[in-house]
């Protein structure tokens, strides 16, 4: 079946990626549970809020790939990707952004190593909460007793490894989620120290958007380890207060998440695009200054641009039917100095030709005729 | 914010404490975001400052496939979101006035945000209060509608009105945020 | 204009409103510090200043950044065997006594020299007038600015009698018709006057510039005279024959308060416009042009700097320019006259106050027996003591070599960079068998010391500066001084205290120097009595002359008349003569110098902000392209300037924005980097300035 007609059976193209997501959830979810037999009701409320937060996030990624400049981008990708004779450019990209940017996330270490510590502590925290938490709401895996001693994990029904329950694999995963909210908290710890801290960053962060995200995080590692603090050293004291606090906060978090300042985590492999199509090389061709004669950027990024621009209505057209993108930044400049000048050549109105010169002449100062 | 940066570029001499006076902006990391450049310096002294237009519907925003150039309320076009950008320089490409910059080492693009700390509070950016020959000034809206008015006989003004698209065409010196 | 303007106060953070550290704008700033720590952190605009309003040219705006910067000298410095060590002010202070004192009872008190500057406070220049010649006993004493504002102050003193820079305030500028700026690159050099050129040209005011360069003064102008290095006399004789014979004169001016209108008549008369022309390159159209405008003008400022006063003609030069307002009728009135841009920061105040080789505090002549005795008494020593006029600064660093200067005691100036011809001077100074240096940063001329002293920057200690209006301002203390550093007076102080005169210099702060120079300058011509630090405060500084407490100060002077013998002012009648060195077969093009909008001086100071560095990292020689292709020169390329002193290689920068037959060389870089290797030290005959604007060089590529 054509995918375009599949489309035209919904509303729009994200209630349809909606659907087939949710569709996926359940699926998984049904070989888990063993046939919905062992859903765990206690964590029924995280799993309408991951549902939510599952639409919200495939709402949100679609309407961006609809924005001209993500179309654009994105189309590039898929294109290149297909391309055979890039096929060595393309591995690499993936591979060295996947590596590099992702996973090691070296561009925020170059912002800074405190900047980097910080972030990659909260980065990991969190995507490793998700795990478990998801793994364990939607039954994705769960553990057996095999015999007393011996637990097995199960991952979507299957049967994987067995393990001691009192080994030290048993006792990291147990408390897994206590690991990944420790680093949450000393990650979020540097975050406030520095927001309170630097006197620059004060001056352009907004609180909905910079300071929450960080409160409600907060509020999710706080309530999750007073939840371990509960059970191990109070004997569980306040436990169900405490967890159905924590279950409010998991759900504001969940909820929140496509719509805040936490969405530019599903955007982060779109910078596989740079390398992939634009970063500049020897085997791609290059765009020169259509004044100056300088290479300043790939051909197909230059085009690119161009068409993202006639797509959002932008008339940057010369007399001459070059575009603005198609000069480099200094030509650009100057370009739009000299026009306001009226230094541009005024017989030729040709955007290549040397400025009119004032030695000699001298242009008039300020709109005024000379003496 | 009720008042306008606006630009006299043959007033200016090419002293660049423009560009000496932003990086010591609050927030600009003692890198300038401004330029000052020669026209063409074997032909004459002439020079340029160069800041933000600030447009009101960005290019630069626009070509953003990770939509991470915002506006602020007042009008302010920023530099990327540090978490959002990709650094894919699409940008410095798009803007008409070839005013982002590009810091390869942080991977991220950075740009003239009027002296976010000062203007939002109405004080004047530093490159408008140090300039010495008034090539750069921070002034009210009528002010600037004065001056240009002053100017509309060398301007490219005439009988049409310039619209965000095309006012690179048309638009002198001005620029600014402002509201009509 | 002024629109609403604000600071931005920052939290933890307070503002001291003070000056600039360099030029002779002394541009009004905030320095910011941070309350906890009490360090510099930046400036914030100081737009209540009437002078600038908050303007800063780069080096204004980056000038904090000296006051924290590593490369700062926090303790005295002692050479052994060729290497600086760190030692103790007591050990420096030792070694100071036993060799002045050593090297005065060999030769005599003579042989110490002393050598100012006026990038200081009025307070410091008057001590080091007083130091040198009460605490060593010495005539040798001169100062740098001898390579700045000497051949004004002799043409203003030959034609208006007295020796101040501006006779109007710069606000007046904004009021005028005419602008005649003489060799000033004003846009580069003074940056923050543009602003009131800018206005006047807003208005409608007409601007002549006279430059070899078209620089981005002269880009605006309506006529740019473009005449050749070291023919300014030409030039101004020139514009006054057209002025003449035009009609322009201002008979009843020059009637009751000009002497020698004849004379010059006479002079003046074989200048026609041909003539000027074939002398000065400058096409007759222009000169013609020129001389219309600045005649119709009803309000019409002349103004000049270094451009025509750093040649051996400097004091002709400044007196034929001074003639055009003259015979115009031009000084003593509002928002016309003349003026002199100040190159340093207190160029104009550092000048009046005895530190130069034949003056004493007040402009009051050493060679005047009533002066001598005024002085002395006010410094309660017996006038028999008072040491004879010495020698000019070149000369004194030339008598080096004659053995007649042995010692030598540098206070803020850095002459390795700044002096003409210098390999001349740099082994002067290593036969020196004594030197002393007080500065913040180890500069040039450090290097060669024996004892290197720290002082303080401007901005951890007090004082008056006078501005280039004649304006009296005041420094303010920012922070305490950095590591051991010591401001000048207390340095000077000190050791004319281990010289057995410690009696003489008994001061507290700065405000007790202030108020000694307040007595020893009352009653000369530039008179300072009536000048406190409250008043400077109330009144955003006070003009001198300012004799009893109750007077405001003199915004404008000689509205009356001219401080000279019969009141009326002297025009001075200067045939032609030419530069100390003409283009030759050997030596075919023309070399001059000047500064860059990014550095000040010998760049000791600029060259170490980072900024500024970048910006402009080292010299170049500017030249027309098709003097370029005489030579087969590309831009960028290495080329060889030589002398008939010497030689160095410099990169090409090409414009046609100068004259075809002139190469231009910023003078701010030390060692291998200075253009003074290659500059004249021919000296004006009065005011002993060298010709550091024209020389004859060849190039060669290399």
């Amino acid at each position: 079946m054509n995918f375009f007609s599949l489309e035209k059976s919904f509303y729009s193209r994200a209630s349809m990626y909606s659907f087939i997501v949710i569709l996926f959830l359940f699926i998984t979810m049904f070989f888990g549970t063993n046939q919905f037999k062992h859903i765990d009701l206690a964590l029924s409320g995280y799993m309408v809020a991951a549902a939510v937060c599952f639409i919200g996030l495939v709402y949100r990624i679609v309407a961006f790939a609809m924005r001209p400049a993500t179309r654009r981008v994105d189309g590039r990708s898929r294109k290149n990707l297909k391309n055979k004779a890039r096929k060595r450019r393309t591995w690499k990209a993936i591979t060295v952004t996947l590596f590099e940017n992702i996973v090691l996330q070296k561009f925020i270490f170059k912002r800074g190593l405190y900047r980097g510590i910080q972030h990659l502590l909260v980065a990991y925290g969190c995507i490793g909460s998700f795990i478990i938490t998801f793994g364990l709401v939607f039954g994705w895996f769960h553990f057996e007793l095999v015999d007393p001693n011996h637990y097995a994990v199960s991952v979507l029904g299957l049967k994987t490894f067995v393990m001691d329950v009192e080994g030290w694999p048993a006792f990291m995963i147990y408390n897994g989620l206590n690991w990944t909210a420790a680093m949450c908290l000393i990650g979020l710890s540097m975050m406030f120290y520095r927001r309170i801290k630097d006197r620059d960053l004060q001056v352009t962060q907004r609180f909905e958007f910079d300071l929450v995200p960080l409160f409600i995080l907060l509020a999710v590692t706080l309530t999750g380890l007073a939840l371990t603090m509960s059970a191990v050293l109070f004997h569980g004291t306040l436990y169900m207060t405490i967890s159905m606090i924590h279950q409010l906060t998991v759900i504001t978090l969940l909820i929140y998440f496509p719509f805040g300042k936490l969405f530019h985590f599903p955007l982060r492999p779109l910078a596989t695009a740079v390398p992939l199509n634009y970063q500049v090389g020897e085997d791609i061709p290059m765009h020169s200054c259509k004044r100056c004669g300088t290479s300043y950027a790939a051909q197909e990024q230059i085009e690119d641009v161009v068409s993202i621009l006639q797509d959002n209505s932008f008339d940057l057209q010369l007399e001459d039917g070059s575009y603005l993108a198609e000069y480099c930044w200094d030509c650009r400049r100057k370009l739009r100095a000299m026009r306001q000048m009226n230094m541009l050549n005024p017989r030729t109105k040709d955007p290549y030709a040397p400025i009119d010169t004032n030695t000699g002449i001298s242009m008039p100062g300020f709109s005024k005729k000379k003496a | 914010m009720d008042r306008v940066l606006y630009l006299e570029f043959e007033r200016c001499i090419g002293c660049r404490a423009c560009q000496a006076a932003c990086r010591e902006c609050g927030g600009h990391d003692a890198k300038e975001r401004n330029y000052v450049e020669y026209i063409d310096f074997m032909e004459s002294r002439q020079t340029f400052p160069m800041m933000c237009m600030h447009c009101k519907d960005p290019a630069c925003a626009r070509v953003c496939p990770a939509n991470a150039i915002q506006i602020t309320k007042d009008g302010v076009v920023l530099s990327a979101m540090e978490e959002k950008c990709i650094g894919c320089r699409n940008c410095t490409f798009g803007c008409p006035f070839g005013i982002p910059k590009f810091d390869f080492e942080k991977n991220i693009m950075y740009k003239c945000d009027m002296c976010y700390e000062r203007t939002s509070q109405d004080i004047s950016p530093m490159c408008a209060s140090v300039c010495p020959s008034e090539a750069i000034r921070f002034i009210g809206f009528e002010e600037m509608m004065e001056l240009r008015r002053k100017r509309a006989q060398s301007n490219l003004l005439q009988g049409k009105k310039p619209t965000e698209q095309n006012k690179w065409n048309f638009v002198p010196e001005t620029f600014g945020v402002y509201t009509e | 204009m002024a629109t609403e303007t604000k600071n931005l106060h920052r939290k933890g953070e307070s503002f001291i409103p003070t000056h600039c550290s360099y030029c002779g704008m002394q541009c009004g700033m905030n320095v910011r510090i941070d309350d906890a720590t009490g360090r510099v952190v930046g400036i914030e605009p100081r737009y209540e200043w009437p002078v600038n309003q908050g303007r800063l040219c780069p080096k204004g705006v980056t000038a904090y950044q000296q006051v924290e910067h590593p490369d700062r000298i926090l303790r005295p410095l002692i050479k052994r065997d060729g290497k600086f060590i760190e030692a103790s002010w007591e050990e420096a202070y030792d070694l100071i006594e036993r060799k002045f004192k050593e090297i005065a009872a060999t030769y005599g008190k003579d042989a110490v020299g002393v050598y100012g500057g006026v990038s200081m406070t009025n307070e410091k220049c008057y001590l080091v007038g007083k130091y040198a010649r009460v605490g060593l006993g010495t005539k040798h004493i001169d100062y740098n600015g001898r390579y700045c504002m000497s051949s004004a102050a002799g043409g203003f003193n030959a034609t208006l009698g007295m020796d101040r820079g501006s006779t109007l305030p710069w606000t007046d500028l904004l009021h005028s018709d005419c602008f005649f700026l003489a060799g000033s690159n004003t846009a580069e050099c003074h940056p923050t006057s543009i602003t009131w050129f800018w206005r006047g040209r807003d208005r409608g005011a007409k601007l002549i510039v006279a430059d070899p360069r078209e620089t981005p003064t002269a880009r605006i102008a309506d006529v740019h005279l473009d005449l050749k290095p070291g023919t300014d006399s030409a030039l101004a004789n020139g514009i006054a024959h057209i002025l003449i014979k035009e009609g322009y004169v201002d008979n009843e001016y020059v009637v009751q308060r000009v002497n020698g209108f004849e004379d010059l008549e006479k002079m003046v008369g074989k200048f026609t416009p041909e003539y000027t022309s074939w002398l000065t390159g400058v096409a007759q159209e222009k000169i013609i042009k020129a001389a219309h405008i600045y005649g119709k003008a009803k309000k019409s400022v002349v103004m000049f700097a270094r451009g025509v006063e750093q040649q051996r003609k400097g004091v002709d030069n400044v007196g034929s320019y001074t003639n055009l307002a003259l015979i115009r009728g031009q000084i003593g009135k509002f928002a016309s006259g003349v003026a002199t841009f100040t190159g340093q920061g207190n160029g104009q105040g550092g000048r009046e106050h005895g530190q130069k080789a034949d003056l004493l505090p007040g402009y009051r002549k050493l060679t005047d027996p009533e002066a001598v005795q005024y002085i002395s008494q006010v410094w309660g020593i017996d006038p028999a003591e008072m040491p004879g006029p010495g020698v000019s600064a070149y000369e004194m660093l030339d008598s080096i070599h004659q053995g007649t200067v042995r010692a030598m005691h540098v206070i803020c100036s850095n002459p390795a960079v700044s002096s003409p011809n210098a390999h001349h001077v740099w082994k002067a100074l290593e036969k020196l068998d004594f030197l002393v240096v007080n500065d913040f940063f180890l500069s040039e001329t450090a290097e060669f010391a024996d004892v290197v002293l720290p002082t303080t920057t401007w901005a951890e200690d007090e004082g008056t500066t006078t501005n280039t209006e004649g304006r009296v301002i005041k420094i303010n203390q920012i922070r305490k001084p950095a590591g051991e550093s010591k401001p000048d007076w207390r340095i000077l102080s000190e050791i004319a205290t281990r010289m057995g005169r410690g009696k003489y210099f008994k001061y507290g702060n700065a405000e007790e120097i202030f108020n000694e120079l307040r007595v020893a300058s009352r009653g000369g011509k530039a008179d300072y009595y009536g000048i406190t630090y409250e008043k400077i405060e109330k009144q955003q500084g006070v003009f001198w002359p300012c004799p009893d407490l109750e007077h405001p100060g003199t915004p404008y002077v000689y509205q009356d008349s001219f401080p000279t013998p019969d009141g009326k002012a002297n025009l001075r009648i200067v045939d032609w003569q030419e530069a100390g060195e003409i283009q030759s077969k050997e030596f075919p093009e023309i070399l001059t110098t000047g500064r860059v909008v990014f550095h000040y001086l010998s760049g000791n100071q600029t060259r170490r902000i980072d900024f500024l560095m970048e910006k402009c990292p080292e010299p170049y020689a500017e030249m027309h392209p098709e003097m370029a292709s005489k030579y087969n020169l590309q831009d960028g390329e290495e080329v060889e300037l030589e002398t008939r002193r010497a030689k160095m290689k410099l990169k090409v920068r090409l414009t046609k924005a100068i004259r075809k037959d002139t190469v231009f060389v910023p003078y701010h870089w030390g060692k291998q980097l200075s253009v003074n290797q290659l500059t004249n030290p021919c000296l004006d005959p009065v005011s002993r300035m060298p010709e550091f604007k024209v020389c004859a060089v060849r190039l060669r590529k290399s």
